[in-house]
C-alpha cells in the first residue's frame, strides 16, 4: 500500500500535514471539531461513525487524514491542456509484417549488425516503420550517424512529427525524406530535402544546379553551404572551378576545406596548379631514387588553398605540411614532373619523409578518386578507403589474393571490413579456405571471419556455403547468410515499390516466391547433415 | 512468437535451433507441433507444443520454461518450415493423451469441490465450521493478530503526537522493527507494508505522502477491531489486506465469471528471490478487471499462458472482497480474435474509479483501458478525450482539452506518442494514485503494442 495523494493543492490537507510534522501534542487537530464548512460536512459525518466519539487528538487526525487521502484519490481533478497537433497522414506503404517482425528480432539482439542492411533495403522500397519501433530506431540513429539517411526514409511522416517533440531526434530534419523532388523543395523544404534536390539537379544538369547554388549562396547556413559544396562532386567540371575558387574565401572552416578538396581534382584549376608548384619544390627526383624537402613555414596562402597549418597531436609540424601538400596535388601533376608512372612512382625509394609522402598520396588518391594510384598504392598497404575507389570485382579479387598471402590479423579483418556486401565469388572462396585453414589453430580469428563473411556474401548462396563443410564456424556462416535471404525476401515480397501504391499482391508475384520459397527449402535440407543423422 | 522466452538470453539460443537443419521428424497439426532436435548427445530432444494453450513440453534437461527447443520449433513454424500432418508422431499424441487426461481430472475436482460448496448452509446462514484443532488455531491467530494491531495503533497515534518530523531519520529502522513485530503478529499485510514504506521518503512531499500511508494503516487496523459491524464483503476485503489466507480451493469452489478477457498488461516485480507476475485482465461483456498472479524463484519460468494483447474465452473465480480484483483461471475455452478492446472515455474513468474506491478504499492500483484517447501535454503528460474540433477550422492546437494524467514517474511515453501521432488510440493502463502508467496500446494495424 503506497499512498501518494495529490492533495497539496487542498488547504485543508495542508493544515492536517503541518499538524502531524509538528505534532498533535504541540499543535492542536485544525478545526478541533470539524469545521462546519459545507465541504468538510461529511468528513465530520465520517469521524464519528468512524472513530467514534470522543477520540483523542492523534487519532482524530489520522482519521480525518483517511478521509481526505480517500476523497482525493477518488474525486481526482481532471488535468486540462492543449492536445498535439495530430501528425500528417502518411505517404509510404507500410512494411510488411513479417519483415516488422524481424526488425523487432534484430533489434532485440539476434543478428543485431544486420540492423544497417535491413533499414537500407527497405528504404530502398521507400516503405515506412510501424509505428511503435520508430523512437527506438530514432534513439538509435541519435548515435550512429550512418543509420539517419535510410531513417529519413523510413520513419515517415510520424517519425517528423515525433522528433519535433524530441531535441535529441531533430537530426531527422537534415535528412531527405524521398519524396519527389518540386522547386518548392529548394525554398521551403527541410534542409535534408533541400540537398536531396540539389543532387537530383546536379545528376540532371550541373550546371543548372551550380547556378541555383549560387543565386542563394549568401542566405545558406554554413552547414548548408558546406553540404551543398560536397554535391558538386558529381558531376565536378572546370565550370565549377570560379565558384570554388571563391568559395576558398569563405567564412566556415568546413566550407574552405570542401571546395580546396574538390578543387584538387581539377588539374587546370588555378588551385591544382598553384599546389603542383609547391609540390614540384618539395619533391624531386634523385637518380633512382626520390628526395623530400618538407616545407619551412605554413603561409596564409598554403592555409587558403586548404593545407591545414596546425597538425594533430604527436605529428610534426613539417611533416604535417608535407603530408597535406601532396594530398592536395592533382595526382596528374606527378608522372610527368618525376618521368616515372605511377606504380614506378610509388616503387621508389623515398628515404626520409616516405611516410609522410605515401599518406599525401594515399590521401590525394582517395580524394581525387583515382583508380590507377589506388591500384599503385594498394599493392603496398591494403586500405579499404584504396580498395573502395577500384570496381567491385578487382575489389574483390585484390582483397582475395591479400587473404591467401597473409596471415589473419587485424589489418585483414578492417580491410575485409571495409568491402561492401555483395562480397564477389573469388573474395567468398578465399574467406572460406581461410576459416577452414584457422579454424582449428585460431578459432578467435575463424570466428571474425566468420562473422564478417555472414554479414557480406551474397545471401542467395547460403545454401551452396552450407554444403562445403561442416565446421561450426561455416555453420554461423550460413546461419546468417540465411537470414539475411529471409531479411530480404521479406523486405522484397511484401512491399510495394515506391511509386506505384499497389501490394505486390497480383498473380505475377506470387509463383516466384513460391519458387524462392521451396528453393531455399531445398537447399537448408540439403546442406544440413547436422540435424539428421545420428537417429 | 519470442515474447514467450522467459528471458533474453532464451530469445537468442532459440533463434539458434530455429534452422531447418535442426529438425527432423517435425510435424504439425492443428492442435500439435512436434519435432525432433539434434542436440549434443546421441538422442535427439523430443520437443512439443501444444498449440491451443499454449503449453509445452520437451525431453532436454533445461529448467528454462519454455526451453529453447520448444521456442525454436514455434519460431520455425512460424516461418512455415514445419510441415503439415494428418496426425501427430506417437509420442506427441501420447503427451496430448496425458494432457487430456490431467485436464478431465482437473475439472471433475473442480465440479465436486463446487458441488461442496453449494451444499446448503447451516440454518443460521453461517458455512459449516470444521471442529477441533484447526478451530483453536485459528483463535490463536485472531487473537494475536488483534493484539499486534492495537500495538500499531498507539504506535501511530504516538508517531502524530510526537510529530512526524523526525521520520526521515527515524523511521526506516523503526518500520523494519514494526515489520518484524507484525510478522510476529500473523500481519503479513502491514509488515508488506511497511517494509515498502522507506520509499515515501524519496518524495519531494515526503510529509504529506508518510501522513497519507499512516491514515490508511490507521483505517485498516481500525476496521479490523470493528469488523463485526462492517457489511460482509467489506471485511473480507480488510481480512485479506491484513493478510489472512485465502485457500486456492476455496477461490475455485466460488462461482466462476465466464467472459472474454483481454489481456491488457502485465508486469514482473523481484521481491525477496521472488518473482511475481501481475497480468491484467479485463472482461469484454461483463466490463470487470482481473488480476492474475503467479509466482517463479529469480530465474525460472513464470506462467506464461496469459499472452499480452490475446483474448480470452475463460472463466476466472475472485477471490472475496468489497472489490474483486485478483482471479485464478478455472477454466479456458480457447483464445478469440477480437481486437482492441472497448473501454469507457477519459471523463467516464474517473467515475469508475470512484466506485471501486468507494467499495474498497485501500486500492492503490486498478486496470483501466482508456478508449479514444489523445495524449496531451500541459508541463505533465496526460490521456484526454479529444476535442471537438471544428471542422471549418484549422486551428493547429485545437481547443483545451481535459483528461487523465500519468504518473510522472512515467517520463514521456514515446512510444504511445508514436503510435497515436496525436490521433485518438485505445491506452491501458494501471491507475495507481500517482498516476497512470500506460501498458498497452493498438496500432493503425490493431497489433497489441506494450508501452
Amino acid at each position: 500500500m503506497i499512498a501518494t495523494p495529490d492533495l497539496r493543492w487542498t488547504a485543508a490537507w495542508e493544515d492536517l500535514v503541518s499538524a502531524a510534522l509538528v505534532g498533535t501534542d504541540r499543535r492542536p487537530v485544525p478545526g478541533g471539531r470539524p469545521p462546519s464548512r459545507a465541504d468538510t460536512a461529511d468528513t465530520a459525518d465520517t469521524v464519528d461513525t468512524v472513530g467514534g466519539a470522543p477520540v483523542a487528538p492523534p487519532v482524530e487526525l489520522l482519521e480525518q487524514a483517511a478521509v481526505q487521502v480517500i476523497r482525493a484519490r477518488a474525486g481526482q481533478r481532471p488535468h486540462r491542456g492543449r492536445p498535439l497537433p495530430p501528425a500528417p497522414p502518411e505517404t509510404r506503404p507500410l512494411v510488411g509484417r513479417a519483415a516488422a517482425a524481424r526488425l523487432e528480432r534484430i533489434l532485440a539482439g539476434e543478428q543485431g549488425r544486420l540492423l544497417p542492411e535491413w533499414l537500407e533495403i527497405a528504404a530502398e522500397r521507400g516503405a515506412r516503420l510501424p509505428a511503435r519501433l520508430i523512437p527506438r530506431l530514432l534513439d538509435l540513429g541519435a548515435r550512429d550517424q550512418s543509420i539517419r539517411s535510410h531513417l529519413g526514409v523510413l520513419a515517415g511522416a510520424r517519425g517528423r512529427w515525433l522528433a519535433g517533440l524530441n531535441p535529441a531526434w531533430s537530426y531527422l530534419r537534415d535528412e531527405p525524406t524521398g519524396g519527389a523532388g518540386s522547386a518548392e523543395v529548394w525554398e521551403f523544404g527541410t534542409s535534408g530535402d533541400r540537398r536531396a534536390h540539389l543532387a537530383a539537379l546536379r545528376a540532371r544538369d550541373p550546371e543548372a544546379a551550380r547556378e541555383l547554388l549560387a543565386a542563394g549562396w549568401d542566405k545558406e547556413t554554413p552547414e548548408d553551404r558546406a553540404a551543398f559544396t560536397r554535391i558538386l562532386a558529381d558531376g565536378l567540371a572546370m565550370g565549377d572551378e570560379p565558384f570554388l575558387e571563391a568559395a576558398l574565401d569563405d567564412r566556415r572552416r568546413e566550407v574552405r576545406q570542401a571546395a580546396a578538396d574538390l578543387l584538387t581534382r581539377l588539374p587546370e584549376s588555378r588551385l591544382g596548379t598553384r599546389m603542383a608548384e609547391r609540390a614540384g619544390r618539395l619533391l624531386t627526383r634523385d637518380g633512382d631514387r626520390l628526395r623530400a624537402t618538407p616545407p619551412r613555414a605554413c603561409d596564409s596562402r598554403m592555409e587558403r588553398d586548404g593545407v591545414r597549418a596546425r597538425p594533430p597531436a604527436g605529428s610534426g609540424q613539417r611533416g604535417w605540411w608535407l603530408q597535406q601538400v601532396i594530398a592536395h596535388t592533382p595526382l596528374s601533376f606527378w608522372p610527368e614532373h618525376l618521368g616515372l608512372s605511377p606504380a614506378g612512382i610509388t616503387a621508389m625509394e623515398v628515404g626520409d619523409w616516405a611516410r609522410e609522402v605515401r599518406m599525401g598520396w594515399t590521401r590525394a588518391a582517395i580524394l581525387q578518386g583515382d583508380a590507377v594510384w589506388a591500384r599503385a598504392l594498394v599493392d603496398v598497404e591494403p586500405l579499404t578507403d584504396l580498395l573502395a575507389i577500384l570496381p567491385p570485382e578487382e575489389q574483390s579479387r585484390i582483397a582475395a589474393e591479400f587473404v591467401r598471402q597473409h596471415p589473419v590479423d587485424g589489418q585483414m579483418i578492417m580491410m575485409l571490413g571495409g568491402i561492401p556486401r555483395p562480397w564477389g565469388t573469388p573474395l567468398a572462396k578465399a574467406v572460406l579456405d581461410k576459416i577452414a585453414g584457422v579454424a582449428t589453430a585460431q578459432p578467435w580469428n575463424a570466428g571474425e571471419l566468420a562473422r564478417l563473411a555472414g554479414e557480406r556474401f551474397d545471401a542467395a548462396a547460403h545454401g551452396q556455403v552450407a554444403r562445403l563443410a561442416e565446421l561450426p564456424e561455416v555453420h554461423e556462416v550460413t546461419t546468417t547468410l540465411r537470414f539475411r535471404h529471409e531479411l530480404a525476401r521479406e523486405l522484397l515480397d511484401d512491399t510495394p515499390g515506391p511509386l506505384d501504391g499497389t501490394r505486390a499482391e497480383g498473380p505475377g508475384g506470387a509463383p516466384e516466391k513460391r519458387r524462392t520459397d521451396d528453393g531455399h527449402g531445398a537447399a537448408g535440407e540439403t546442406g544440413g547433415p547436422l540435424g539428421e543423422e545420428d537417429k | 512468437m519470442l515474447a514467450l522466452a522467459p528471458d533474453a538470453a532464451s530469445q537468442k539460443t532459440a533463434t539458434g535451433v530455429s534452422s531447418p537443419a535442426k529438425w527432423s521428424a517435425h510435424g504439425v497439426t492443428s492442435e500439435v507441433l512436434w519435432g525432433e532436435c539434434k542436440g549434443s548427445g546421441s538422442k535427439p530432444y523430443r520437443a512439443c507444443v501444444d498449440l491451443s494453450e499454449p503449453a509445452y513440453r520437451c525431453s532436454c534437461p533445461s529448467r528454462k520454461f519454455p526451453c529453447k527447443h520448444a521456442l525454436g520449433l514455434l519460431l520455425l513454424w512460424s516461418a512455415d518450415g514445419v510441415p503439415a500432418a494428418d496426425k501427430p508422431a506417437d509420442w506427441a499424441a501420447e503427451w496430448m493423451d496425458q494432457r487430456r487426461d490431467r485436464a478431465e481430472k482437473q475439472a471433475s475436482r473442480l465440479v465436486a469441490a463446487q458441488e461442496k460448496a453449494a451444499q446448503p448452509a447451516t440454518p443460521d446462514g453461517a458455512p459449516p465450521q470444521p471442529a477441533g484443532a484447526p478451530d483453536r488455531r485459528a483463535a490463536q491467530r485472531e487473537q494475536r493478530v488483534t493484539a499486534g494491531l492495537s500495538e500499531l495503533e498507539r504506535w501511530l497515534a504516538d508517531q502524530v503526537a510526537q510529530g512526524l518530523a523526525d521520520a526521515r531519520r527515524t523511521g526506516p529502522a523503526e518500520w523494519d522493527a514494526l515489520a518484524k513485530r507484525m510478522v510476529d503478529a500473523q500481519v503479513p499485510g502491514m509488515a508488506g507494508t511497511f517494509t515498502r514504506l522507506s520509499v515515501v521518503l524519496g518524495d519531494e512531499d515526503w510529509p504529506g505522502r508518510l501522513l497519507g500511508e499512516y491514515a490508511l494503516v490507521h483505517l485498516l487496523a481500525v476496521a479490523y477491531r470493528r469488523a463485526a459491524g462492517l457489511p460482509h464483503a467489506l471485511g473480507e476485503t480488510v481480512r485479506s489486506r491484513i493478510g489472512f489466507p485465502v485457500a486456492r480451493e476455496d477461490v475455485l469452489a466460488s462461482p466462476a465469471v465466464r467472459d472474454r478477457w483481454d489481456v491488457i498488461g502485465s508486469r514482473d516485480e523481484e521481491q525477496d528471490r521472488l518473482v511475481a507476475r501481475r497480468v491484467w485482465l479485463r472482461g469484454r461483456e461483463t466490463g470487470r478487471a482481473a488480476l492474475v498472479l503467479s509466482f517463479a524463484p529469480v530465474g525460472q519460468a513464470l506462467d506464461a499462458s496469459l499472452v499480452n494483447g490475446t483474448t480470452v474465452d475463460a472463466e476466472l473465480a475472485f477471490y472475496p472482497g468489497a472489490a474483486p480484483l485478483r482471479a485464478l483461471a478455472v477454466r479456458r475455452h480457447g483464445a478469440v480474435h477480437a481486437g482492441p478492446p472497448p473501454g469507457p472515455s477519459a471523463a467516464e474513468t474517473p467515475g469508475l474509479l470512484a466506485g471501486v474506491l468507494a467499495e474498497d478504499p485501500w486500492i492503490d492500483s486498478w486496470p483501466v483501458v482508456l478508449s479514444g484517447v489523445v495524449p496531451a501535454n500541459d508541463g505533465g503528460w496526460f490521456l484526454a478525450d479529444p476535442g471537438l474540433r471544428d471542422p471549418g477550422s484549422d486551428d493547429e492546437g485545437g481547443a483545451e482539452v481535459s483528461g487523465m494524467r500519468l504518473d510522472p514517474a512515467a517520463g514521456t511515453p514515446w512510444r504511445l506518442l508514436a503510435v497515436s501521432g496525436g490521433h485518438p488510440v485505445t491506452v491501458a493502463c494501471e491507475w495507481t494514485p500517482r498516476g497512470l502508467w500506460p501498458l498497452t496500446t493498438w496500432d493503425e494495424e490493431g497489433q497489441v503494442v506494450l508501452l
